[in-house]
């Protein structure tokens, strides 16, 4: 890969190709592997889906019956199986092209409270998850039994598969952790406590994203570098390490306090990395960054704050879950129906260069 | 205070001379001295002073989230990401994220139906803890230093209006606004005592009795030449320093039971609690504990995750001890903010301000037990039932210490003041 950040910008600038205003706001976003459909969890319990394959979004029927926020989504490998989760605790899997999906199966009390994450293993046979109770569950991805269950210590914000099977674990406290998920024990750590402050009373921070590339040679952990509570400043924070010797190999700190978060990320295949990041109202990126350079090669600060990214398996499309602009205040601030609104979520579609 | 005869007839007389007449007449001034607000009502006002009534004031700065404490609404538009969960008392739910204080619940009165007018912290802390009264040109007092006033210092030996907070300590007259430096509060910084209190060992106590016997000379003169607010703030230090260098013992947070110690938390709130419990079992009159932080403009919900946890842990636990001390028949238990959080849900998954309708958490001195009062809509934005403003509620923790706020009055210099804002009223449902 070029390191030039001129080429890789002319390589690989996405252009925003047009914007889709929901009625809500939105946590999680994916593309199924297939590319034809998008789904997207909610702050109602609800799965939107739609028919991505046109150039408009087509609605289709949504995946019903969470509690809570729906707060992760992920895909099997087989093209036919999604697994949701929310902050209720409940664990489902739904064959999520049908047109009126039932759930496969579902685990209502899967974790005691708001599950994090939920990761797909390499050889299709088990969903792991994990949650505020500080627990991480392994389960069949067939019926949803429990296969293991062990103690993180911690509220688990993030997980991640090596391609190997091993388990890699992301906490509140910065704590990094390799698991051998199918007897519970922790390996090894990794130090990304860089992203955890404790403010007068609140623990702040946490690794919120986690992810292999695809060799299984750099597991890439995000979050912030939390300077305060409350309000929560901070800098979106990026931490690559070496997998095999544990060795810390680049950290990519960007923008200022008020940026905050990075919420989501991809590899691309070329091994750059794609994230979005939220912080103070207003304040929300896109960006991509190769881990041999200093600064992102690409950043786009034009939407207010994003917090979900999906690229779309072809890898021509990216889009963005943000809240809309504006979308803070103190007091009572009614709209023209002087009725009180809430927030919603734009969805940004970028289209990437067809090369890439 | 010199005394001066009014209206010598060699020259104008000024209006305070007859002022001093007018208070003589009113027979309003508890302890003599000029600067002071009085009481109307000094025989009522000597009624009060007999009381054992105290107060735990526990202030969460910058604004709890009722949708994730007392007034929560999961599973809609603004309910965020937690459950409610059942508590001690039926048909009363509450936050997942209070589960010990749930189980205190048949102790507690909620009342969800708050709505007040300031939404900034700079001006809304002041003019929640003032009562919001109606802008008469004075300053008003903090709840703390008008309870002193109302009810007494007490017998307790102790500075009756003591505030165990995170962070610097120091004596603050300002809270006192008109009534006078002497119904200050003394900042506890960290639950500490006040930095250099013990008498070095290099002096000895006859030395240290002269030396005060000067210093209390020298304020005499000072005073004599000036208006007695010039000098009662710093009276009121000296005469707390040693009160409580008296107490030295109550400072020690070794000798906090270990059990204790676990049930309140390590944390400071946890600490602080423990530390307040410990001052109203000494008879302080009004301890207040504050707690900075909450005002979770951003991540709001993993904020609220953190923090109200520790807050639960801490006010369960004091609940509990209080009970059990038979201490709540004459406590009077507060919890609150100066506001709550706004429904709608920002861009850093933050909540902002929100005074339009809110909670507080009372429990104790003349209290319903195992009550909610007032309601929020479906969706948690506006007050469904009567709306209570911060007045309202001062009108009800005075008539709970046994304070009958219509037939008492502050005597400001000559001014009458009502001591709760007189366009508000009691909230009889929750009184006893």
């Amino acid at each position: 890969m070029a390191a030039d950040p001129s080429e890789l910008l002319k390589r690989y600038e996405p252009k925003m190709a047009k914007t889709v205003d929901l009625d809500r706001q939105m946590v999680t976003l994916r593309y199924s592997p297939c590319g034809k459909l998008l789904l997207a969890g909610d702050f109602d319990g609800m799965v939107r889906r739609w028919d991505a394959n046109g150039e408009e979004l087509q609605n289709l029927a949504p995946l019903a019956g969470h509690g809570g926020w729906v707060t992760a989504l992920t895909f099997h490998g087989d093209g036919h199986r999604v697994f949701t989760s929310d902050s209720w605790g409940q664990l489902r899997a739904w064959p999520y092209a049908e047109a009126a999906p039932q759930p496969a199966w579902a685990v209502a009390q899967a974790h005691d409270g708001w599950i994090r994450a939920i990761a797909c293993s390499p050889d299709g046979q088990n969903v792991a998850t994990c949650g505020s109770d500080k627990q991480i569950r392994v389960w069949s991805a067939d019926d949803g039994g429990k296969r293991h269950e062990f103690a993180a210590g911690e509220d688990v914000y993030s997980l991640a598969f090596h391609p190997s099977g091993a388990l890699a674990s992301g906490d509140l406290k910065g704590v990094v952790k390799h698991w051998d998920a199918a007897v519970g024990k922790c390996e090894r750590e990794f130090d990304a406590r860089g992203m955890y402050l404790y403010d007068r009373l609140q623990d702040v921070g946490g690794v919120r994203a986690l992810a292999f590339d695809k060799a299984g040679t750099t597991l890439v952990c995000a979050g912030s570098q939390p300077k305060s509570g409350a309000f929560v400043q901070g800098s979106p924070l990026v931490l690559w390490f070496d997998w095999q010797s544990g060795n810390l190999k680049h950290t990519l700190k960007l923008g200022g306090e008020n940026d905050g978060f990075v919420y989501d990320m991809s590899l691309h295949q070329d091994g750059f990395l794609m994230a979005v990041s939220s912080g103070q109202p207003g304040s929300g990126k896109l960006f991509f960054h190769s881990p041999d350079a200093e600064q992102p090669f690409f950043a786009a600060t034009t939407m207010a704050n994003c917090h979900a990214l999906a690229v779309h398996p072809g890898g021509y499309r990216l889009a963005v879950s943000a809240t809309n602009s504006s979308s803070n205040g103190n007091g009572r601030q009614l709209n023209g129906n002087k009725e009180y609104p809430g927030n919603f979520s734009p969805l940004y579609f970028w289209d990437l260069p067809q090369s890439s | 205070m010199a005394h001066r005869s009014p209206c010598k007839p060699w020259r104008l007389c000024k209006p305070w001379e007859h002022q001093l007449s007018r208070r003589h007449w009113l027979g309003g001034v508890a302890g003599g001295a000029l600067a002071m607000a009085g009481l109307r009502g000094p025989a009522l006002a000597a009624e009060l002073e007999k009381t054992q009534k105290q107060v735990l004031f526990v202030w969460l700065d910058g604004g709890i989230s009722q949708l994730e404490s007392w007034d929560p609404k999961p599973g809609t538009q603004f309910g965020g990401p937690f459950r409610a969960i059942a508590t001690s008392v039926p048909d009363i739910r509450v936050s997942e994220l209070l589960p010990r204080t749930a189980r205190q619940m048949h102790h507690l009165a909620l009342v969800r139906s708050l709505c007040t007018q300031d939404n900034a912290h700079s001006s809304g802390v002041a003019r929640i803890q003032r009562g919001d009264p109606k802008n008469r040109g004075v300053t008003y007092p903090f709840f703390g230093s008008a309870v002193v006033r109302l009810l007494g210092p007490g017998d307790s030996g102790l500075p009756p209006y003591m505030w165990v907070k995170p962070g610097n300590g120091g004596f603050l007259p300002g809270d006192a606004g008109f009534l006078g430096p002497k119904y200050g509060a003394l900042a506890l910084g960290d639950g500490k005592p006040p930095e250099n209190l013990p008498r070095p060992e290099s002096l000895t106590a006859a030395d240290d009795d002269l030396r005060n016997s000067l210093r209390e000379r020298a304020n005499r003169r000072y005073a004599a030449r000036r208006r007695a607010e010039a000098s009662q703030a710093n009276d009121q230090v000296f005469d707390m320093a040693a009160q409580l260098k008296k107490r030295m013992d109550l400072f020690d947070a070794s000798t906090f039971p270990a059990r204790d110690v676990e049930r309140y938390g390590t944390h400071e709130l946890g600490r602080h609690l423990l530390m307040a419990r410990r001052m109203l079992e000494a008879g302080v009159r009004f301890v207040k504990v504050g707690s900075y932080g909450w005002d979770t403009h951003g991540d709001n919900f993993n904020g609220h995750l953190s923090l109200v946890p520790k807050f639960d842990q801490a006010f369960a636990a004091i609940i509990e001890d209080l009970a059990e001390r038979a201490m709540l028949d004459r406590v009077l238990v507060i919890a609150m903010s100066e506001f709550g959080r706004t429904p709608r849900i920002n861009g850093h998954v933050g909540r902002d301000h929100w005074p339009e309708a809110w909670s507080l958490a009372m429990a104790g001195s003349g209290l319903k037990r195992g009550i909610a009062v007032g309601a929020t809509n479906d969706k948690g934005t506006f007050v469904a039932t009567e709306e209570y403003d911060i007045g309202h509620m001062f009108h009800t923790w005075f008539h709970a210490l046994g304070i009958d706020s219509a037939a008492i009055e502050y005597d400001n210099q000559g001014q009458p003041l009502p001591v709760a804002n007189e366009a508000c009223h009691l909230v009889k449902e929750v009184l006893a």
